[in-house]
């Protein structure tokens, strides 16, 4: 079936070679384990009564975990990564009349989710675990009877991070704690990834305290250092189980790009529009299909396009296509998960909202509108459509950035590549600080406290030269003057929320930025299909009125971004300036596009209050020889400062420990505070994080790396593994390698000759790109 | 560590110091403000007004003028109390200011009248049942439905278990009811415990000052545990948790929702066992039901100034984490007068509010 598909797509009216490349990713048969004792009874029944026979890989998991070995469960999405974990928890439950369990997920959609499933087991197995969620919205009158009745508690790591305050309420729950469950843990990853590691520790001290000492069972997608990443995130020694041994059909990987609409063969057709034919193609064909877009807005849009055209071609199928996405209230996101899954839906576009493990089924097809930034997005998405024998399709629909073309071009390169490493720095100082100073609100820190915490002597005094915690006989306690988990903030996900009303009822629920992009006065807003108009966004009480009206297009904003220097803390003044520093960073909003179909009908003026963050950044200049020298060579200046910047915030994670989408980065011709061209690197976080300061002190590396990244790459005008940036804001362009190459030569010299060293042999390298 | 860390440390550090103190729990507002403006979503905020403000920097200093140099023990009469737990400074006084109580006989026929309590009554089947000659609980128990609820009602009565009592209330009746303040009266006076404790802020902060009054034959009796630096927190919780027993009842004003966990919390901090589920009247929940329409609002300040008692020594409470933070700065002693004077007032008023709550209610 899917293989006709494919092939009749060449035989399509509109086909003018979309499809550059076709990966047949073959069938694997299913590999069954042996547990080394049995299971209690009741499971065994439930899993006899529901013909379930465990694969290898889940079968290993258990027999790890009944060892009481720590357990990284790291295989593809729909293999079975959720059983394999509940089976050792209900056994011990079934044993252990007191024991309980943590299940920590990063979405609230996901435990809403994952608690049905644990539900069921409950009732299929009769083992009394009585699982219940509890985060921010858990009203207060259940709280307590959760917390003392409640074996397995569902909740997020914000949620935990202002639990744990308050852990004397949780006693009997803490005292008997034998498993913590991490599901989807590659997600932390970068400064949220280092927060959650801090996190688990103060969670692991406070165990200690209640003399529980519990096992972690850890479930991730595929990631290049499963073993590396789980020890960090816990600080205890883990069991990586990663070879996959359930049934799988084949899978075509489809390639598709947008064809030339010129004759100069230089302008492609949208992307968009690709996508909305593409769905509309395998929605005809009753193929289940899961559509991936890079933005909230686009899922609303290519569902109301898709329904447009089925409208004309096959009306029946209007109603089987929907949106879904982040915002939507908790009813209306299981009214369509649940539709869906009864196949009362057969397409839905969906933001990556639905890119983690909501169980939603497995599609026979999955479109991806754009590549999403990384491998291991991308392999999670692909990874929605696959049935156990049936063939399933997915489809990777390229913009024309850069970055998608690349993938476009050298399809092999996609396919060979290993996935991102899952980065954790243990030793930021501002994330250490941060929960150290929280730990100390939670029980006094005593030396004890070392084997959770890296350098504690040293932060904690620093803690107490601010008098935030103060030496006492029963060791540090904290003595700040506001709550320190109001302080320490996990990610930088603004939490100011934004409420859309629509006639005096809540519609959906946005953070600021996201009420710039998509609700500012005059904004069309999208909303299950529906268009409304925004006719007042009022940010002092935080609500967007709007009312809804039939219209045929939608807006965009358009916004400038600034920097400015505010306070130097430390500049080096040679041939080459370099400054550190604290920044204001200001995204102003100027204009809105109106559009439709992706053509741009008119513009408005836009009158916004600027968005501001200060934050802690680096920056370096480069002097007008380098400029002339570049011109004279024919060679575009602007495309190698930004392609400068790019390459060293890929670097950048080498030094600071980072995940690149942690910092931002600006290069400019010319900025007002420092007169000259400019490249700026900051970190993406209120009040800075650490990253850019020690991209500062290791500057020199930081270059040379740079250059050698460069230099070696074997393409001719920049590709994803040198230059080109998967969040870049101005669609990787300009960008010039060749001056990119020259400038960091230079900047390479002079600071060699300044510092009066002799040349080193960089050049001769033999180090290769991975 | 390379100097290059150290810095960075430092800053970390600087960032993190700034970011906490511009998170303090309340704002300084203009007597013209609407208080309820200044909410801006955030729970626990809380706002005090410019004059209040200015007035309490200017009794700051003073007091840090009047007593440089001075030792504590010059200052505020006590002495150094040790336990168990470590030691706190331990401040007795005694007022003639007496808790008045409702009588044993006058409570039992207050509560007992009210069929509400029972399970399934309302007013209206009240207003039936009083008609059929059922006037109190104990008739209800030869009534062929209501026979077992009321017999058990009846048992704990009986007993006089006040615990068991409260929270058969607070399944059928508001906090606020007056029925809850005339529970009271199943109380001996010798086992009421006015608490009311200063802290460095709102929970996960140390508890700088726990009062406690007690009634005596000759009045209140009141002991403040003080804590000399935050070595002391640990002794000081102790002090107050063996002036307890399993007989005493509390007295708070929103101690239901402040005080005792804050308590709880603090003594769970310090890995101490010991629960505090004794009875508790919560006298905020009365003050709001009785005085909420005479009043802006139920601080135990305003309320306080609605009975006409003027404080010599006074400051917001929202300002004595910053008192306490800068006796621990500097030492001097003077910014503790006004804490400890403040909390003794507090705990004082309190005794009074209870009693003449008791004035409020039409039974
Ligand atoms: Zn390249
Ligand atoms: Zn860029």
């Amino acid at each position: 079936m899917i293989e006709e598909f494919v092939e009749s797509l060449k035989r399509f009216e509109s086909y003018k070679g979309q499809i550059e490349h076709v990966e047949v990713i073959p069938a694997s048969t299913a590999c069954y384990g042996k547990l080394e004792e049995p299971l209690p009874k009741t499971i065994e029944d439930y899993l006899s009564r529901k013909k379930i026979q465990l694969y290898s890989h889940q079968a290993t998991a258990i027999n790890r975990l009944r060892q009481g070995r720590n357990v990284i469960i790291a295989t593809p999405t729909a293999s079975g990564k959720t059983l394999a974990f509940n089976i050792p928890v209900f056994e011990v439950m079934s044993t252990d009349q007191f024991a309980t369990a943590l299940y920590i997920y990063p979405t609230k959609a996901l435990t809403n989710d994952q608690l049905q499933v644990l539900r069921s087991l409950e009732k299929e197995t009769g083992i009394r675990a009585v699982p219940n969620v509890y985060d921010g919205d858990t009203p207060s009158s259940q709280r307590s009877s959760i917390r003392e009745k409640s074996r397995i508690i569902l909740s997020n790591p914000y949620g935990l991070h202002q639990y744990l305050p308050w852990h004397y309420k949780w006693n009997s729950f803490l005292e008997n704690l034998k498993f913590i469950v991490i599901d989807e843990a590659h997600v932390y990853r970068g400064v949220f990834g280092s927060n959650m590691a801090l996190l688990m520790r103060r969670l692991l001290r406070i165990c200690e305290h209640y003399g529980s000492d519990p096992q972690f069972i850890l479930s991730s997608a595929t990631i290049a250092n499963p073993q590396e990443h789980s020890e960090k995130l816990t600080g205890r020694e883990f069991e990586v189980i990663s070879d996959d041994g359930s049934a799988r059909g084949r899978k075509f990987f489809v390639f598709w790009n947008p064809p030339f609409i010129d004759i100069d063969r230089t302008i492609r057709r949208s992307a968009h529009q690709e996508t909305r034919e593409l769905l509309v193609l395998n929605v005809s064909k009753r193929f289940q299909t899961l559509c991936f877009t890079v933005s909230r807005q686009m899922a609303e849009l290519i569902s109301r396009w898709t329904r447009e055209d089925l409208t004309q071609k096959s009306p029946k199928l209007v109603g089987a296509v929907a949106a879904y996405r982040a915002g939507y209230l908790p009813e209306e996101r299981r009214e369509i998960e649940s539709k869906f899954k009864t196949k009362g839906l057969i397409g839905v576009v969906s933001t990556n909202a639905l890119e983690l493990g909501i169980d939603i089924g497995s599609m026979d097809s999955v479109i991806i509108s754009g590549y999403p930034g990384t491998f291991i997005s991308t392999w999670q998405q692909a990874g929605r459509a696959g049935r156990t024998t049936a063939d399933s399709l997915a489809t990777l629909v390229a913009f024309q950035n850069p970055l998608d073309q690349y993938f476009m071009k050298y399809p092999k390169d996609f396919f060979g590549r290993p996935h991102e490493q899952a980065i954790i720095d243990l030793n930021n100082q501002y994330i250490d600080l941060g929960h150290v100073m929280c730990a100390s609100a939670e029980l006094p820190v005593t030396s004890k406290d070392e084997k959770y915490f890296s350098n504690l002597d040293s932060s904690l005094a620093a803690l107490k030269s601010q008098n935030l915690v103060r030496e006492t006989t029963r060791g540090y306690v904290y003595s700040g003057l506001s709550r320190p988990v109001e302080t320490v903030k996990l990610d930088n996900i603004s939490d100011r929320i934004v409420k859309v009303v629509c006639s005096g009822k809540v519609l959906e629920t946005l953070d600021l930025t996201k009420a710039y992009d998509e609700a500012f006065e005059g904004a069309v807003l999208l909303h299950q299909g529906d268009t409304y108009i925004v006719t007042e966004l009022d940010l002092a009480t935080q609500i967007a009125k709007v009312k809804q009206e039939d219209v045929d297009y939608y807006t965009e904003p358009l916004k400038t971004i600034d920097i400015s220097v505010i306070k130097k803390y430390e500049e080096k003044n040679e041939s080459v300036n370099f400054g550190l520093g604290e920044l204001e960073v200001t995204e102003s909003y100027y204009q809105y596009l109106i559009k439709k179909y992706d053509e741009v009908i008119g513009r408005q003026p836009l009158n916004l209050s600027p968005l501001s963050f200060v934050t802690v950044g680096m920056w370096f200049t480069i002097t007008k020889e380098i400029e002339s020298e570049i011109e004279g060579q024919n060679l575009d200046f602007e495309g190698g400062l930004h392609a400068v910047e790019h390459a060293m915030i890929a670097m950048a994670p080498l030094y600071a420990m980072c995940d690149r989408w942690d910092i931002g980065g600006v290069s400019t011709p010319i900025h007002p505070d420092t007169g000259q061209p400019t490249i700026f690197i900051y970190d993406g976080f209120e009040g800075g994080i650490g990253i850019s300061e020690v991209l500062y002190y290791a500057i020199e590396q930081l270059f040379t790396a740079t250059l050698r990244l460069i230099e070696n790459c074997e393409c001719s005008e920049g590709c994803p593994s040198c230059i080109y940036s998967p969040k870049c804001g101005n669609e990787n362009s300009p960008l010039d390698k060749k001056a990119a190459i020259i400038i960091l030569e230079k900047l390479l010299n002079t600071m060699r000759k300044d510092s009066n060293r002799p040349k080193q042999q960089d050049k001769s390298s033999t180090h290769k790109k991975e | 560590m390379s100097v290059q860390r150290k810095r960075l440390l430092k800053r970390a550090s600087e960032s993190l110091g700034r970011r906490i103190g511009n998170g303090r729990e309340y704002s300084v507002i203009s007597e013209q403000d609407e208080p309820h403006h200044m909410h801006g979503g955030r729970i626990q905020e809380t706002w005090v007004y410019q004059e209040e403000y200015s007035n309490a920097m200017k009794l700051k200093s003073k007091l840090v003028q009047q007593f440089k140099g001075k030792a504590l023990e010059d200052v505020i009469p006590g002495k150094i109390i040790s336990n168990n737990q470590g030691a706190c400074y331990c401040i007795e006084a005694e007022c003639d200011t007496h808790i008045k109580n409702t009588s044993l006989r006058k409570s039992r026929e207050v509560i007992l009248s009210d069929l509400k309590l029972l399970s399934g009554v309302g007013p209206a089947r009240e207003r039936k049942l009083k008609q059929q000659g059922y006037q109190s609980i104990r008739d209800l128990t030869k009534h062929p439905i209501w026979r077992e609820s009321a017999q058990e009602f009846l048992s704990r009565v009986d007993l006089k278990d006040v615990s068991s009592l409260q929270s058969w209330f607070n399944s059928r009746l508001p906090k606020s009811h007056p029925l809850a303040h005339y529970l009271a009266g199943f109380c001996r006076s010798e086992d009421f415990a006015i608490i009311d404790i200063e802290t460095m802020g709102l929970f996960g902060r140390p508890i700088i000052l726990l009062g406690i009054a007690k009634s005596r034959a000759s009045g209140l009796g009141i002991s403040q545990f003080l804590l000399r630096d935050i070595s002391d927190e640990a002794g000081a919780l102790w002090e107050l948790v063996s002036h307890l027993d399993g007989n005493s009842a509390f007295i708070t004003y929103n101690g239901r929702a402040f005080d005792i966990p804050y308590i709880q919390e603090r003594l769970a901090y310090y890995g101490i066992r010991s629960s505090l589920n004794n009875p508790h009247f919560d006298a905020l929940h009365f003050a709001r039901r009785a005085w909420r329409s005479r009043l802006d609002n139920c601080r135990l300040e305003t309320v306080e100034k609605y009975f006409g008692v003027q404080r010599e020594i006074d400051i917001p409470s929202t300002l004595i984490p910053e008192f306490y933070e800068s006796y621990l700065k500097s030492r001097n002693v003077g910014p503790l007068v006004a804490i400890v004077e403040h909390n003794r007032q507090d705990l004082i008023t309190l005794a009074n509010i209870f009693s003449k709550l008791y004035d409020e209610w039409n039974i």
